[in-house]
């Protein structure tokens, strides 16, 4: 490739606050309910800002979210209750995504965030030190480096935890005191931190990804759980798919054709099928695998089955090109996983009109 | 002058129900007159004897058919209800007024296209939500189906539903403007309705019947009438003493059609009042509703503390904190939606982002216990048959047998209708719980041939009102119990025996709701040993049918939905079996292979073949399992003789170990030999590996071939000594002839497979004891 792209001095993503920074305003200003103490809206305001809408002014606030209406009023009351608020859901249904538009709705800024990884350590939760300054002067005030929820107890903000189940067990337990007692003691200096009010929390956590480190009981107590669900309807879905495609073919410079429709609307049939447990048509149940089957990995493989169609193909997206990947999607237990798509393919895939091809490539590489 | 008040009502409203009580406390009328059928009339005042429990409901049916029939049910929330026990206790004449269902059953009444033989005639059209129509409706026509619908969407509500529940039934304490203010609602809704040409001559009938009765009891003079009726005909029940109304509605109610009606008190049930199990004037969460009605103030804690309870119960962690967070939410969450208290939805969701985590199980558990609800009622013993007992004595009288009689033996020919009539109603009765008759094997084994025992037994009368509660007539109470039981029913191979008995009971109707349970059922099941259970008798049925000439189809649609489940999953069950395992293995494979067989589909014989063959490759997994793939296998010409005596040698190889080779001779051999008769080259490697086994292995695997032996038949095990026994012996042609053959060396052999193999009655004797 030898197409150069320029260094952007754009940044290249805006946090949330700023690059909805207009609406938020607009928001505001027409907002005449209650807000609860340190938010910079009320409730309702909140509501809107995520699921759009037309303001009295005329404003137009895009959607942010599309999805069921109530489960935005869940987790905005949750918040407006002082309870923490766990966002559930398998990859690529805007846990995340939500949780930012949540934090720069209600308090102006969604970077308040500790990112959870096996690594996250309880400095990153609790404070930590400034190694120079407690060695000149001693353990004080000024040597306190604040972790982002510190700083947002202080300043009564939402704090933004990714990936809550991420993090190990004894370090999540961290955050019991922060939300069970609102304060968080710094033994060393005999002081403690108390949260200011509008200091919330907003966690997002995988719930159906292997191996992670489930919550224990007296931490998930204190979180209102709200699972975001995949994409309501198969439309939805496919639309997703078929404009993350769209981009990815660009970002990647694939040469080859924009997939046909018919092959996404397949490719997004069997993760849904599989997914739900139940055909599109309703008729009947089919077993479920262990992986996710996310609308992500929908992506992902009609992605990879379009540069095998480019590099080693005709160019044209083929049951053949999708059927690999669509495999390592399911089979993700050699065993279990492979009864499960066999079973799927004798009794789903060979009926369906006009899926022959498909069948034939699934079997031949099975 | 009378003093006449209408209060319209929604059909099973605690709200509704709420206003309503305080409203004839304060206004105690001497006479009510409630909209229901009078032909049940007479039922009322038993609606207050001590043993009455609701959720009980009138049924009125026609007795020369009782199929054709109507409930009218009601539960303590039911304002009805609440009219029947005030005017009870009150001393006030209480009156049916709708529409006898003796004109509303009756043939040729109203469209000539609602047959008397369809599905039971729903008589509480206002709470009705009917499917939507095929082709889009005017939407005129939408008000007229769902007035309370069409209020909601205008004041931004989902559904009629929970409209009325924000509104009305949700308000604490009565208020009788309630009643005033629902009349001009349902007035303005009138009349932009236009009617429905379907309803519109019912309609009009049972209003101008309402009317006349209004107008008679003035005429009879009690001083305080209280109208209970749907709020939907409030507006028409209005025009009672309009000029010229008592005319127009003589004129309506002439020359009307009339039948004989019955009717009956019988025990009803939650479930059957909900919406959920397709009772069209049914509420959505009768339980919800219960508390609704019985506590009045802290609903809601009540209700999350009985969810929590109710996890606990089922041992889920639910703790007083988290009862008290979800009271908070959902308290929220009403204040900010609007409402003053939080609604079912509010707690609902409140349960499940704090109570249950958002895990779908234990919100589907409090949706069944909490929400619809599984309380059962009860009628007085003393209460007057149902349709269900009037059918059974229409049966009984109809078919000849006699429930009180002496015990005995009857023999049914299938062939005959009458016997095959019998049979069905027997099986039926046997269904619900009454099994008067007992098969008994019949002599002669004719398949058209029945035999039965038949004892009756006078508490199962019990059974029959009970019954009730599931249909008009002994067919639908045992279609009911049928579904029920495959709702419940967890392994596979239940269900497909379920069908086997709708097929024997006649019930063509729930077949396709156990098939559907079936399909379910099977595929997420990850019990393959369970589906090969479920194919044999299966396979039967379709290949066979019945005596009773039922359709098979469906049946063969289920086989070929199982088989290829059961193949794909083959492999993977047989890993792991220890002796006992592989044996019952090895019977499932031998019967599902008998089944696939039966059913002669060339690809179900290929999906499974493939999945023997893909068996017969497996290393590890239990000889005897792997030997029989192989033998069905080489049964079936799916592999030849050449190919079988390279599995078996290779089975049987030093390598393999001696007591796993010991299984696989087992597997291939057992039940029967006729392979080591006709295929010499097999009975050839049998008897090469065992005349190469050193003393001590001999000695352990003796018993094992030896019983292996045993099971082959009398005339297989004198053939294989034979064959054994002649010159050349097992060792096969070809090998005796590039090798030579030394008879004295291989008589030598012969004394021991003659002890295993038992050739002559002389010599077995001895052995076989």
């Amino acid at each position: 490739m030898t197409s150069n792209h320029a260094v952007k001095t754009a940044q290249l993503r805006q946090a949330a606050e700023d690059a909805f920074a207009e609406e938020i305003a607009a928001l505001r200003e027409s907002d005449d309910r209650p807000r609860p103490p340190n938010w910079q809206m009320s409730p309702q305001a909140v509501v809107t800002y995520l699921l759009g809408g037309r303001l009295p002014s005329g404003f137009e606030v895009t959607p942010k979210y599309i999805g069921d209406r109530r489960l935005m009023e869940v987790a905005v009351a949750t918040l407006a209750t002082d309870r923490a608020l766990l966002l559930l859901g398998v990859p690529g249904t805007a846990k995340s995504w939500v949780s930012e538009h949540l934090a720069a709705a209600i308090c102006g800024t969604s970077r308040l965030i500790v990112q959870g990884t096996a690594g996250t350590s309880e400095e990153a939760i609790r404070y930590g030190w400034n190694y120079a300054l407690l060695l000149a002067k001693g353990p004080s005030r000024e040597a306190v480096v604040a972790s982002p929820i510190m700083r947002a107890m202080n300043e009564g903000r939402i704090a933004r935890v990714e990936e809550l189940t991420r993090i190990p067990s004894e370090t999540q337990d961290s955050f019991i005191t922060v939300l069970s007692e609102k304060t968080l003691p710094i033994p060393e200096l005999n002081e403690e931190v108390a949260a200011q009010k509008g200091f919330n929390l907003i966690a997002t956590a995988n719930n159906r990804d292997r191996g992670v480190n489930e919550l224990s009981s007296a931490l998930k107590r204190r979180f209102n759980t709200v699972v975001l669900p995949p994409p309501a309807t198969i439309e939805a879905e496919i639309a997703i798919v078929e404009t993350r495609v769209a981009s990815l073919g660009r970002a990647f410079e694939i040469p080859a054709e924009p997939p046909g429709a018919e092959q996404i609307r397949r490719v997004v049939t069997i993760f849904r099928e599989l997914r739900e447990g139940v055909t599109a048509d309703g008729k009947s149940k089919v077993k479920q695998p262990s992986g996710t089957l996310s609308t992500a990995e929908a992506i992902s493989v009609v992605g990879s089955g379009l540069a095998l169609a480019a590099h080693f193909g005709d160019g044209r997206l083929s049951a053949h090109d999708l059927v690999s990947g669509i495999a390592g999607a399911v089979v993700k237990d050699p065993v279990q996983d492979a009864i499960v798509w066999r079973e799927y393919l004798e009794t789903v895939v060979k009926e369906r009109d006009g899926w022959k091809d498909f069948y034939k490539a699934a079997r031949a590489s099975a | 002058m009378s003093d006449i008040r209408l209060f319209g009502i929604r059909h099973h409203g605690p709200g509704s129900a709420r206003s309503l009580k305080a409203a004839l406390d304060a206004f105690a009328p001497d006479c009510l007159l409630i909209e229901g059928p009078p032909d049940a009339d007479a039922l009322i005042p038993l609606a207050a004897h001590e043993a009455m429990a609701p959720p009980v409901a009138l049924l009125v049916y026609r007795p020369d058919r009782p199929r054709t029939c109507a409930f009218f049910p009601f539960a303590a929330f039911s304002p009805e209800w609440v009219a029947m026990r005030h005017g009870i206790a009150a001393g006030a004449t209480l009156r049916f007024i709708d529409l006898p269902h003796a004109i509303q059953l009756a043939d040729g009444f109203g469209v000539s296209d609602a047959a008397p033989d369809t599905a039971p005639i729903d008589a509480e059209p206002v709470a009705e939500a009917t499917e939507t129509p095929s082709e889009p409706a005017p939407a005129s026509a939408a008000i007229r189906r769902d007035p309370l619908g069409e209020l909601a969407a205008v004041a931004g509500y989902p559904d009629g539903e929970r409209w009325w529940d924000a509104l009305v039934e949700s308000r604490a304490g009565a208020d009788g403007d309630v009643f005033a203010a629902i009349g001009e609602a349902m007035a303005a809704l009138r009349e932009g309705a236009e009617p429905d040409p379907d309803e519109a001559f019912r309609e009009e009938a049972r209003e101008a019947h309402m009317r006349a009765a209004i107008r008679r009891a003035a005429k009879e003079g009690f001083a305080r009438i209280a109208v209970i009726c749907g709020a939907w005909h409030v507006p028409a029940l209005m025009r009672h003493d309009a000029k010229g109304q008592a005319t127009a509605d003589t004129a309506t109610l002439k020359n009307l059609p009339k039948a004989k009606a019955a009717a009956a008190w019988a025990p009803w049930s939650y479930e059957r009042l909900a919406f959920a199990s397709g009772y069209r004037a049914g509420v959505l969460s009768p339980e919800w509703y219960d508390t609704l009605w019985h506590h009045e103030g802290r609903v809601a804690a009540r209700w999350l503390a009985r969810a929590a309870a109710l996890l606990r119960e089922n041992d889920l962690d639910a703790s007083p904190a988290s009862v008290i967070e979800a009271a908070r939410l959902a308290e929220a969450l009403a204040g900010f939606r609007g409402r003053s208290r939080p609604s079912l939805d509010d707690l609902d969701e409140a349960a499940q982002a704090t109570l249950c985590f958002a895990d779908p199980a234990p919100m589907g558990l409090i949706r069944r216990k909490l929400v619809i609800g599984e309380r059962l009622g009860a009628t007085p013993p003393d209460s007057p048959g149902t349709p269900v007992e009037a059918d059974f004595e229409a049966q009984c009288k109809r078919l000849r047998l006699k429930p009180g009689a002496a015990a005995g033996e009857i023999t049914l020919d299938l062939r005959r209708e009458t016997d095959l009539a019998r049979s069905h109603f027997l099986n039926r009765l046997k269904l619900i719980g009454i099994p008067w008759g007992e098969r008994r094997e019949a002599r002669g084994r004719g398949t058209f041939k029945e035999s039965w025992y038949l004892t009756w037994q006078p508490e199962w009368v019990v059974e029959l009102v009970a019954a009730s509660a599931e249909g008009g007539t002994i067919a639908e109470a045992a279609a009911g119990r049928v579904r029920s039981r495959a709702r419940e029913a967890t392994r596979v191979a239940e269900l497909s025996g379920l069908i086997g008995t709708l097929l024997d009971a006649d019930l063509a109707g729930a077949t396709a709701a156990v098939i559907r349970a079936l399909n379910d059922r099977a595929a997420v099941s990850a019990d393959v040993f369970d589906l090969m259970d479920a194919l044999p008798p299966l396979a039967e049925l379709a290949r066979y049918g019945s005596v009773r000439s039922s359709d098979t189809e469906p049946v063969l649609a289920v086989v070929r939905g199982l088989v290829p489940r059961a193949a794909a999953g083959l492999v993977a069950a047989c890993q792991s079996l220890d002796d006992d395992a592989a044996g019952a293995a090895k019977a499932r494979i031998v019967a599902v292979s008998g089944a696939v067989a039966l059913i002669e589909e060339p690809e179900l014989k290929a999906v499974w073949g493939e999945a023997l063959r893909a068996l017969a490759d497996q290393e590890h997994v239990h000889g005897r399992v792997v030997g029989r793939a192989v033998r069905l296998l080489f049964d079936d010409r799916a592999i030849d003789a050449a190919e079988a005596g390279e599995r078996l040698r290779l089975a049987l190889s030093r390598a393999s170990g001696a007591v796993p080779a010991a299984a696989w001779i087992e597997g291939f051999l057992e039940d029967s030999g006729t392979v080591l008769i006709h295929g010499r080259e097999l009975l050839a490697v049998v008897d090469e590996w065992l005349c190469g086994l050193d003393e001590a292995l001999f000695i352990e695997l003796l018993p094992l071939v030896r019983r292996t032996f045993a099971t082959l038949a009398p005339a297989e095990r004198r053939a294989i000594g034979e064959t054994l026994a002649r010159p050349g012996g097992a060792s096969l042609d070809a090998a005796a002839g590039s090798q030579g053959f030394d008879p004295a060396r291989a008589a030598k052999v012969l004394p021991i497979l003659r002890l295993l193999l038992g050739p002559e009655p002389a010599t077995t004797t001895g052995d076989a004891a």
